[in-house]
């Protein structure tokens, strides 16, 4: 962390500057200049058209590789490597931090692990409980209890809260959890470089080969250790039994995910994901102090390797829990945190720009492209369903007369009209694979809930006017404000 | 490379390409350019648009027929004055002259074509001497030839009922009309007015239906129906005034007007009459100007004028 980079401020402003600037200018063009802002507007609608059909055309892409690695068996794959017997010599440290999340939670991601393929004698679990949550320290006990005698260690700690330059967040969980391990390692005399740990969420259930998958991709890499791994989330845990909205918002968290593991230049740790311990204990763990700790961590390393370190993807699941409510309203509010906090990955472009300007060694042009793209990235996300959805119609309102008897005025919107039909189009296809990332029906739910999934789908218009850009844009206010957001986790739902 | 990221790099030059080499057609159609292949240059244009009320109508540009039928709109023409048929089976054809101004928009939106045979049928069996229309209820009155029995129908004609017989030896009907409540019909003559009860008047302790106000001094101009339904704001030669439906009824005279050239009209959602008029305000001269009374129960508010005009 770098927050003595004395312009460090003046970065916060940036994307949130950039963003509001854009959507201001737009509003201010619309009325003065109807004429200008149309033709912005038909050159973004057409930027969209063939922005979204190409990531449709990558999700496709990335669907396939998912599918044709999904029987995949890895284990025997590892076996076959040369030399014999180096996949042997990995360990798999697990690391849970956990906020306050129940054992119901819990007990099925450490089931999941349970059934995994890997040996399990080469499977270190550490759970890594707030202190200040009442009941950390019953939950560590029973799950010790439960789940010790099965991996080479099951082990817990309790996180103290108000630690020296510490703030409440996951990451500060996770580095003291890291630090836990540290020392069980030495203990066990185990090298770092033979340990591949795996942050995960609470609810993160992996699938019975993700560790033969993860351990292939770390033997057969280059530089392995300059790499972090990244699964594809999916939140099937409770997907049946989610109400429509936030089902469909998650399935297309996945979907974006699933597109950036086809972009390998700017994909970036997201969520659960593992790694190198040496490199992490070189890089000095998480940050304790910034929310989006699964991002930049990416970017400490990749900082660290002077731009030498990257995103591998896993074509392999690794599943969560949608996170919905009682009811429809809390649910949406809910998912908006959810999504703001994501945004608020807004932070690492000022952590990242000033860690540039402070001596960097990466040669300028990549910091210039990685610079760029990160701030391209939330600004596109804070300005896209605005620019789409309200200003859109704004020429045609503020134009008046003179502005309808224009050519322009009168094509702009049937080309909007375009702009609608592709993203049906493209709708269709996210529905079709939708379909083909869901679990199995469970039983007690009826097949009529089949057709929901599909009808849930028209509410797609509703949701990119909810959640597509206002939660990026107010991370981004907030950064902007330097009112800093507070690390607030997601409740997610009954399993 | 592996092939997914070869595949990935092919899309993504591909889209680029596309962009790039889609955009300038776009935005020229977008503000009216036309692409000329043999000069390469674009040139720019106008369009008309047009939309018929039925729609479905063919559309001959210049004699020469358009592809589609309205509502359409006939992209990348240049400026200039075309000549627009439209034409329907059954209908008489549409013909103007439109001008195409570069990079506008000729809007025909609102023509209409009319019926070759229009669709007209007879409403009733009797002879009428006048009607009165009610679209908002659905009704349509009217008087037979000799003015002596009020008929109802809905406003296709159907259920047709004489419902009330006009007083004998009332001539020379200058006026009549419907109360809101619809259950009471004044006729007026340039010296009584007659107010009939379509329905039987127990409410209020009347005499006998119909019910006759008369002016034998003065000249009635012009009654409307107040909208308590009891009321009536009448309008001679000599005055503005308003009256109950009774007889005998007391009679406020609001504004005394010095001509029997008078020209109201009654806004019975609000009780306001307007009306220009030489009347006398006060020892001041008469004027016609336009005038606004608010006509309400409580009292009668007599604006100033909404629009001055010079005295003549």
């Amino acid at each position: 962390m770098n927050k003595k980079f004395p312009y460090r401020r003046f970065l916060e402003v940036i994307p949130g500057g950039i963003s509001w600037g854009l959507i201001i200018a737009l509003v201010v063009l619309a009325f003065f200049k109807p004429v200008a802002c149309a033709i912005f507007i038909i050159v973004f609608d057409f930027y969209w058209i063939i922005r979204s059909t190409y990531l449709t055309m990558l999700l496709v892409l990335a669907r396939h590789r998912l599918s044709s690695e999904k029987d995949k068996d890895w284990l025997k794959a590892c076996q076959a490597l040369k030399p014999q017997g180096k996949w042997e010599k990995l360990y798999q440290l697990v690391l849970f931090p956990i906020y306050n999340e129940g054992l119901d939670v819990l007990r099925p991601s450490l089931e999941a692990l349970k059934k995994s393929h890997y040996p399990k004698d080469k499977i270190i679990v550490v759970l890594t409980f707030e202190e200040r949550n009442l009941r950390s320290r019953e939950h560590a006990l029973k799950l010790e209890k439960e789940f010790g005698d099965i991996f080479f260690a099951c082990v817990s700690t309790l996180h103290p809260d108000g630690l020296p330059g510490e703030s409440r967040t996951k990451g500060a969980n996770a580095t003291w959890g890291a630090r836990f391990a540290r020392k069980l390692i030495d203990e066990k005399g185990i090298d770092y470089a033979s340990v591949i740990i795996s942050c995960f969420d609470a609810d993160t259930c992996v699938e019975p080969e993700y560790f033969g998958c993860l351990s292939h991709s770390f033997l057969t890499l280059d530089k392995p250790h300059q790499a972090s791994y990244q699964p594809m989330p999916v939140y099937n845990n409770n997907i049946w039994q989610a109400p429509s909205f936030a089902r469909i918002v998650e399935i297309s968290g996945s979907f974006c995910q699933m597109i950036e593991s086809m972009r390998l230049e700017k994909f970036v740790t997201f969520s659960s994901h593992s790694m190198s311990f040496k490199t992490l204990v070189e890089i000095d763990y998480w940050p304790v102090d910034m929310i989006s700790d699964d991002s930049v961590i990416y970017w400490k390393a990749f900082l660290f390797y002077n731009g030498a370190y990257r995103v591998v993807p896993l074509y392999i699941t690794v599943s969560m829990d949608v996170a919905y409510s009682s009811n429809i309203f809390k649910t949406m509010a809910m998912q908006y945190k959810q999504k703001r906090r994501w945004a608020w990955g807004v932070e690492n472009f000022p952590f990242l720009v000033s860690a540039f300007l402070s001596g960097s060694r990466i040669d300028w042009p990549v910091k210039l492209r990685r610079a760029g793209q990160l701030l391209e990235s939330h600004v596109t996300w804070a300005v896209w369903a605005v620019i789409l959805v309200l200003i859109g119609p704004l020429p045609l309102l503020f134009g008046g007369n003179f502005f309808s008897q224009m050519a322009i005025g009168y094509n702009l919107p049937k080309i909007t009209g375009l702009l609608v039909n592709f993203t049906l189009f493209t709708s269709f296809v996210w529905i079709v694979l939708s379909r083909s990332i869901l679990p199995p029906r469970p039983k007690g739910v009826s097949w009529f809930k089949n057709i929901l999934m599909v009808l849930e789908w028209l509410s797609v218009p509703f949701i990119i006017l909810v959640l597509g850009s206002t939660p990026a844009l107010d991370a981004q206010t907030r950064l902007l404000l330097g009112k800093y957001m507070e690390f607030n986790p997601t409740q997610k739902g009954i399993k | 490379m592996p092939v997914f990221q070869r595949i990935r790099a092919v899309l993504f030059y591909l889209s680029v390409l596309v962009f790039f080499a889609g955009l300038p057609f776009i935005l020229s159609f977008a503000l009216g350019y036309k692409f000329n292949p043999h000069t390469f240059k674009f040139t720019k244009t106008g369009l008309i648009f047009l939309k018929t009320q039925p729609e479905g109508a063919s559309i001959y540009l210049n004699k020469k027929p358009v592809k589609e039928k309205t509502p359409a709109s006939i992209q990348e023409l240049m400026p200039g004055t075309y000549k627009i048929r439209l034409e329907m089976k059954d209908y008489y054809s549409w013909n103007s002259d439109v001008e195409v101004e570069a990079g506008k928009v000729s809007r025909m939106d609102k023509i209409l074509l009319f019926p070759l045979r229009p669709e007209f049928k007879q409403l009733n069996q009797e002879s009428v001497s006048s009607f009165r229309l009610y679209p908002e209820k659905g009704v349509i009155y009217y008087l037979d030839e000799d003015e002596r029995v009020v008929f109802k129908s809905d406003t296709n004609g159907n259920n047709p009922q004489d419902i009330a017989a006009l007083p004998e030896n009332f001539t020379d009907i200058q006026g009549w009309d419907v109360s809101a409540d619809q259950t009471k019909l004044f006729l007026f003559n340039p010296h009584q007015i007659a107010v009939v009860f379509l329905e039987s008047p127990d409410i209020y302790d009347y005499s006998d239906s119909p019910v006759f106000l008369d002016y034998p001094k003065s000249k009635l101009v012009q009654v409307f129906w107040h909208s308590d339904n009891y009321h009536l704001v009448v309008l001679t030669n000599r005055n503005i005034e308003v009256v109950e439906v009774r007889p005998q009824s007391p009679r406020v005279s609001l504004v005394r007007l010095k001509s029997q050239r008078i020209r109201a009209s009654y806004d019975e959602k609000h009780d306001t009459l307007y009306f220009t008029c030489p009347l006398e305000i006060g020892q001041g001269s008469g004027c016609s100007n336009l005038y606004k009374l608010a006509i309400s129960p409580n009292s009668y508010i007599f604006d100033m004028p909404l629009k001055n005009k010079t005295d003549e």
